[in-house]
């Protein structure tokens, strides 16, 4: 017998809220990068910006633009800077407006100033 | 002349508060109770699988009160994957129009939200090109756990859907004052 038919049965709740319990399958979900705006200099974000095959990535000035709805976490930024790239582990994303899944990240790094 | 903008003033009100109480029974009648209608605008297929999964048992979308729907009249949201193919602008305009309204649309996956494809010849490059798209899920594919979030903040922005509906209620004060 399923498990959830028995824990259905015998607590006699049948629906549960989101998240029912924290999942552990998330640990092992490709996730959108995240970024360390002390080890982006302006070279680095170039590199970045140049091999993003999904053209999430952008940089105009110090600022670097990132387009979590573009990404398509293949993890080529992470692997070809792993100093500035670190996975987010963020994957519950959704947004009501484009907008809100553009970040903008500064450049902080010592060699582009 | 101040009379007029009184009663209009209370016109106002009672027909706020109107949308509120219908807003909150929607949101206790509907809130979770929602039919889904899949839209393929020429994704890899790979979206499909990871929206299949969303009725297996271990992510079971039927416990949150989510439900397919073959059919786009019985459909409350509308769930677009794909680069949205201009050889498909005609049934994914049709499919919009055949539902009944308060609807939502949400875009899922990289290539529906523009990341993958460029607008061209072929495709349109994003759904938001064509359908009003109320609710993003990024991701490619998005996972099923990333759907499941979505079509949960997608639950919230229906409610926020219904007081744009046209409907007019009596300027009668006690029903303004009540609410």
């Amino acid at each position: 017998m399923p498990q959830w038919f028995a824990r259905g049965l015998r607590r006699g709740v049948v629906t549960t809220r989101y998240p029912a319990r924290p999942e552990p399958s998330a640990a092992f979900l490709p996730t959108p990068p995240a970024f360390r705006p002390q080890r982006l200099t302006r070279e680095t974000a170039d590199t970045l910006v140049r091999i993003c095959p999904s053209r999430a990535l952008r940089r105009a000035g110090d600022t670097l633009t990132f387009d979590a709805g573009a990404c398509t976490a293949c993890g080529q930024c992470r692997a070809a800077e792993p100093e500035a790239v670190v996975t987010s582990g963020e994957f519950e994303l959704a947004a009501t407006s484009r907008s809100a899944l553009i970040k903008r990240i500064p450049l902080r790094g010592e060699v582009g100033r | 002349m101040t009379a007029d903008g009184r009663s209009a003033a209370v016109q106002a009100a009672a027909e706020k508060a109107a949308a509120e109480l219908l807003r909150q029974r929607v949101v206790s009648l509907f809130g979770r109770s929602l039919h889904i209608r899949t839209l393929d605008t020429g994704s890899c297929a790979a979206c499909e699988q990871e929206i299949r999964l969303l009725a297996a048992p271990h992510y079971d979308l039927h416990r949150l009160g989510f439900f397919f729907t073959p059919a786009p009249r019985h459909a409350d949201l509308l769930l677009v994957t794909g680069p949205m193919l201009r050889a498909f602008a005609v049934a994914a305009r049709k499919t919009y129009e055949a539902m009944p309204g308060p609807k939502l649309v949400v875009a899922t996956g990289a290539c529906a939200l523009g990341g993958v494809y460029q607008p061209d010849a072929f495709s349109f490059g994003s759904v938001d090109q064509l359908l009003p798209v109320d609710v993003w899920i990024p991701g490619c594919p998005p996972s099923p756990l990333a759907l499941l979030q979505g079509l949960m903040v997608a639950v919230d922005r229906l409610a926020s859907k219904v007081p744009d509906l046209s409907f007019r209620v009596s300027a009668d004060p006690a029903a303004g004052g009540s609410a």
